[in-house]
């Protein structure tokens, strides 16, 4: 949270000579970031942007104690005493505390008879210069003082509360309030209210009431300052959806014993700047006083974790000024007093302060000696070696798999882990996601931030699909992407932790380009990206995967194969349907594959094993067989490799044909076949004979012909 | 000159015959020789040149009247064979010459002209598929992974989506504290979180090592940030920890600085600031001299001469104790920074969101 100080305000509380600039070096040093500074008139305003740990900086105060620990010199009490003082506050008023749970502090006082007018000029300079509004001069007053104190304040136009009396309790459920920024607004039965004897009166901690509010009219006026508690506030501040620098403060924790200071310095300037008189002294709830911890510090302690040198008697100073007063030392038998000496006590006790809940254990104390004495003193060491460093399982793997898509022309893209809930239902899902037939494994957001985007996504195809939209739209037609990352299904008992699975999805789309050159070599199909996917396996080292026609979902029928991973289906791949295409706007065919990559690096590696070198020259005979063009290469080869013929030794394809001098419906396929013996060169009637036995059994299986 | 034989008339028949044949090529002989073949095209120089050779084959083959002569040797009468074996090898070395000369002068012509016609333009790229790229945020990460592994460091990781205990509780952060609420955490409908840090893998590390360990975490973490050229609501950042008897502030900020030379070059100096994390204490923010003006003020550093990074600190004794590690005996430090911000840094990039928009034209430039 920013916090603006003004720099003629810190002077007056400090003394410090310290110019602007130099104090936004020395207090960004010691941990106060200073954002800006910037002129305002004849002053100048720091901007800190201040940590949750420290709402005592939300005032100038707070900053005060810092300057004085930095720069020397104690903090500079402003004016307490009010000009005129007559009677007892219970005299005029009474309050009643119901719900001392959410309030463990309450304290009211009384000024009576001022003259509501617009604020002097100093003041409205002073309260324009750090941002805030001037509105009359009891209003300013008691925004003055929180940002001078950092104590909230809110004043009432006496005469305008029932009974004139005040009554500190829940709301009661749909009791309602119009508030300052006069919005009507309904309470629940958890929201702390100060009320009067008839009705809630104000938001406690966070916004006063519209009606009992300081006006013209106004003559006597009720100074409330209070401690409620923080975690109240907030429920009510996020409730309500109203922040406000009352609650801001309240959130984070003021400090406790700060209420009858601010209601001295209120009713100082009130009776200053606006008449009256004050009462003599305020009423005070405060049933269970609160005991300020005591904190234990061994001096060895400053260097055994942060390394710096620090003397007791520095760090004794350093503490003192920030407000950490030494309870008392112990070690050597010395005394308190002594602490500070030479040869003096190794270890002490400090009072935590009312505004610093903080500074709980010795590491706070170390902290607070540490920033003060200088980061800047800390020097480099590295810690001796004594272990290896490791990469996480399988970076090899994932390394190798990355260069081989790179290589096939793939890019590597990243998308955010959550999508959009119009593509549930789009995609087939990798076969580990699926919960239970018939029920939803979605992992979804309560709180997204990117509109409709809920969905922690079971499939990185949605998002990358997008990214080819996006290129489309900015006339990129030629895409290929890939991306590893994770996708997510929802525990196997409800309430069980999300599962994770890395996926990794292809997306590949126009045509293939050479490095260099405009224009394309072709229309990139299938089998470009079944042959990356295949180069991504090969790279890996991944042994036994196959490939099966299939059908899924988002796959066009027909063009769709399924990866199967020592028999296990590990994903699919194939060109985008239609009507999934159709979602994207898409007019070219798009192919997209997805794999399940936690079982592919889980994957056994092939491991290699030297086959001797062929002692004798093999021979090679084609065969081309024109067949339906429904069986498959995989069934061929299949059908050769089965027959179990010793002398052959390879089944690979030279080429398909489909289109003239072929038969609709059919298809040539070329294979070629190599012989070999071991231990002879076989001669040429050997092996047309092998090769006849070959084409006959395709011949007979698939009804094919041998085209001569 | 030798004398006149008897056979005379023969050798003069060849002669002419040969010459009245070659009478074709004299013009590639001689003065103009030269400008004669400069004039050819090259299909008319190849014809040329196997009609040189076919010439040939006919005026000095086996079967050609020079042949024929030769054989005649023996057969003339024994006074005049010396003398007509000497005119008919001159003849020969004559029609020789000429010819030999011709066909080099044609075919030094033509080797010419191939030479020419096959000449390549060498700045023409080179015949290779376009090449993919990885994407800028994977080679930083790979970067970093590489420096600490190389210093002793496990690269470890842990889930995404988290429970209360790894994202909060075990790393000391208040009940109270902003990080929790809805407004800056994602939460699932089962009420688990999105890691708002990489710092969850502290807890999993020390829960499954036991220290000494060194240990950095890389990955995404999700904060509630709308998008803008800044933020992103999705990011990577890097966390690294330290356990050990011993260890203090001097060897956080060691550690860091030997990371960043490494990456930066050994000129780079870091500095801490000092700052709040519920999970440390002391804490510290760490900045580095700028790798582009080396501290002097640049439009990179906003003039400061120094680059803000991260966060880091003394692993607090909640966390320590959080995980059975007893902060009396070992402590601890731990820093982390941001991927996407070193990123931004190391490449210039003006607008955050372009790391996810996977912009063909954006992902190109990265190699
Ligand atoms: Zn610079």
């Amino acid at each position: 949270m920013l916090m603006n100080i003004s720099y003629n305000w810190l002077r007056e509380l400090t003394g410090a000579r310290l110019t602007a600039g130099e104090l936004r070096e020395r207090l960004t040093t010691a941990g106060l970031e200073v954002e800006a500074v910037h002129e305002a008139g004849d002053d100048f305003v720091l901007e800190i942007a201040v940590s949750s740990n420290r709402p005592d900086l939300l005032s100038h105060l707070g900053v005060a104690r810092e300057v004085c620990t930095l720069a020397g010199g104690e903090v500079r009490w402003p004016e307490m005493r009010a000009a005129r003082e007559e009677g007892r506050t219970e005299s005029f008023t009474s309050v009643e505390v119901e719900a001392a749970d959410l309030c463990p502090r309450f304290t009211a006082r009384v000024v009576r008879g001022v003259r509501i007018a617009p604020s002097p000029a100093w003041l409205v300079a002073r309260l324009q210069a750090i941002g805030q509004r001037p509105i009359n001069n009891v209003a300013d007053i008691t925004n003055y003082v929180m940002l001078e104190l950092g104590q909230p304040l809110h004043a009432f136009d006496l005469e305008k509360l029932n009974e004139r009396r005040l009554v500190i309790r829940r709301a009661r459920a749909g009791e309602r309030l119009t508030t300052l920024d006069g919005v009507e607004r309904e309470l629940d039965a958890e929201m702390l209210v100060i009320a009067d004897a008839a009705r809630a009166v104000a938001i406690a901690g966070v916004m006063g009431g519209a009606e009992t509010e300081i006006s013209g009219a106004t003559e006597d006026v009720l100074i409330e300052a209070a401690h409620f508690a923080p975690a109240s506030v907030r429920r009510t501040s996020r409730a309500l959806g109203l922040q406000t620098e009352a609650s801001d403060r309240f959130e984070r924790g003021i400090d406790y014993e700060g209420q009858l200071r601010a209601q001295a310095r209120a009713a100082a300037l009130i009776t200053e700047l606006a008449g009256g008189t004050a009462t003599t002294d305020a009423i005070d709830v405060y049933p269970q006083p609160l005991t300020p911890p005591l904190v234990p510090l061994r001096f060895a302690r400053v260097r055994e974790l942060t390394s710096l040198d620090v003397p007791p008697e520095d760090s004794i100073r350093i503490l003192g000024a920030l407000g950490i007063e030494l309870a008392g030392a112990n070690g050597a038998g010395r005394s308190a007093a002594d602490a500070g000496g030479q040869g003096a006590a190794s270890e002490a006790t400090f009072v935590s302060p009312s505004w610093r809940a903080d500074i709980r254990i010795e590491e706070d104390l170390v902290e607070e000696v540490g920033r003060h004495f200088g980061y800047d003193k800390v020097s480099d060491t590295l810690p001796a070696a004594n272990v290896a460093g490791e990469y996480g399982a399988h970076e090899g793997r994932r390394r190798e798999a990355r260069r081989a898509l790179n290589a096939c022309g793939f890019d590597e893209a990243l998308t955010y882990s959550f999508i959009d809930t119009a593509h549930d239902e789009q995609f087939e899902l990798l076969p580990g996601l699926v919960r239970r037939a018939g029920e939803s494994s979605l992992v979804t957001l309560n709180n997204p931030i990117i509109e409709g985007a809920a969905r922690m996504r079971p499939t990185l195809l949605a998002a990358l699909l997008e990214s080819a939209r996006h290129n489309f739209n900015h006339g990129t037609r030629d895409v290929r992407l890939f991306e590893l990352g994770r996708v997510f299904a929802a525990g196997v008992e409800a309430g069980d932790q999300p599962r994770e699975t890395e996926a990794c999805a292809l997306v590949a789309t126009g045509v293939a380009t050479e490095e260099g050159h405009a224009g394309a070599s072709r229309e990139l199909d299938f089998y470009d990206l079944k042959g990356a996917l295949e180069a991504a396996l090969a790279a890996m080292n991944v042994s036994s995967v196959e490939f099966a026609a299939t059908s899924a979902r988002h796959l066009r029928e027909g063009q769709a194969a399924q990866i199967l991973l020592a028999g296990n289906a590990a994903g699919v791949l194939g060109r985008l349907a239609d009507d999934v295409a159709a979602v994207y706007k898409f007019k070219q065919p798009i192919y997209v594959a997805e794999v399940d990559f936690t079982s592919l690096l889980a994957a056994g590696e092939t491991s290699v094993r030297y086959a001797p070198l062929a002692r004798f020259p093999g021979v090679v005979r084609d065969a081309s067989l024109v067949a339906d063009r429904r069986v498959t290469f995989a069934e061929m080869r299949r059908a050769v490799l089965e027959l179990n013929l010793e002398q052959v030794r390879r089944v690979t394809l030279v080429y398909v044909y489909e289109g003239e001098r072929v038969p609709e419906g059919q298809r040539s396929m070329t294979l070629r076949i190599e012989y070999r013996a071991d231990d002879r060169t076989l001669r040429d009637q050997e092996v047309d004979e092998l090769h006849g036995r070959i084409v006959n059994t395709l011949e007979e299986k698939f009804g094919a012909q041998l085209k001569r | 000159m030798s004398s006149e034989v008897r056979e005379q008339p023969q050798i003069e028949a060849v002669r002419e015959a040969f010459e009245q044949e070659f009478g074709r090529f004299a013009r590639f002989r001689g003065a103009e020789a030269s400008a004669g073949v400069d004039a050819l095209k090259s299909s008319e120089a190849e014809t040329l040149l196997r009609e040189v050779g076919d010439l040939r084959t006919r005026h000095t083959g086996k079967k050609s009247a020079l042949a024929n002569l030769k054989k005649m040797i023996g057969r003339v009468a024994p006074e005049e064979r010396a003398a007509f074996g000497q005119q008919a090898q001159q003849l020969e070395a004559a029609i020789i010459e000429s010819l030999e000369e011709v066909e080099s002068l044609i075919g030094n012509h033509v080797a010419r002209l191939r030479v020419e016609r096959e000449l390549l333009d060498v700045t023409l790229p080179g015949r290779r598929p376009r090449r993919g790229h990885q994407h800028p945020i994977t080679l930083v990460r790979q970067r970093i992974e590489d420096i600490f592994v190389a210093m002793g460091y496990t690269v470890e990781d842990g889930p995404e989506i988290e429970t209360d205990f790894y994202n909060f509780d075990a790393l000391n952060i208040p009940r109270a504290h902003p990080a929790r609420s809805p407004q800056d955490t994602f939460y699932t409908s089962e009420g688990f979180a999105l890691r708002s840090q990489t710092s969850t893998v502290q807890i999993h590390a020390m829960q499954r090592r036991k220290p000494p360990l060194r240990v950095i975490a890389p990955g995404k973490v999700f904060r509630r940030d709308t998008p803008d050229a800044t933020h992103n609501p999705m990011f990577f950042q890097l966390e690294g920890l330290l356990v050990d008897r011993g260890i203090t502030m001097g060897h956080l900020k060691g550690t860091v600085t030997e990371f960043l030379r490494r990456l930066y070059g050994p000129q780079t100096r870091t500095r801490f600031r000092p700052s709040y994390f519920p999970f440390t204490e002391p804490s510290a923010e760490f900045d580095f001299s700028c790798f582009k003006c080396n501290g002097a003020g640049c439009r990179l550093c906003k003039g400061s001469g120094w680059i803000e990074l991260g966060g880091s600190g003394m692993v607090h004794p909640n966390v320590l104790r959080a995980v059975d590690i007893d902060p009396q005996e070992f402590s601890g430090f731990a820093f982390g920074f941001g991927i996407d911000r070193m990123c931004m840094l190391n490449f210039g990039l003006d607008d955050i969101r372009l790391l996810f928009e996977n912009d063909v034209r954006f992902l190109e430039q990265f190699n």
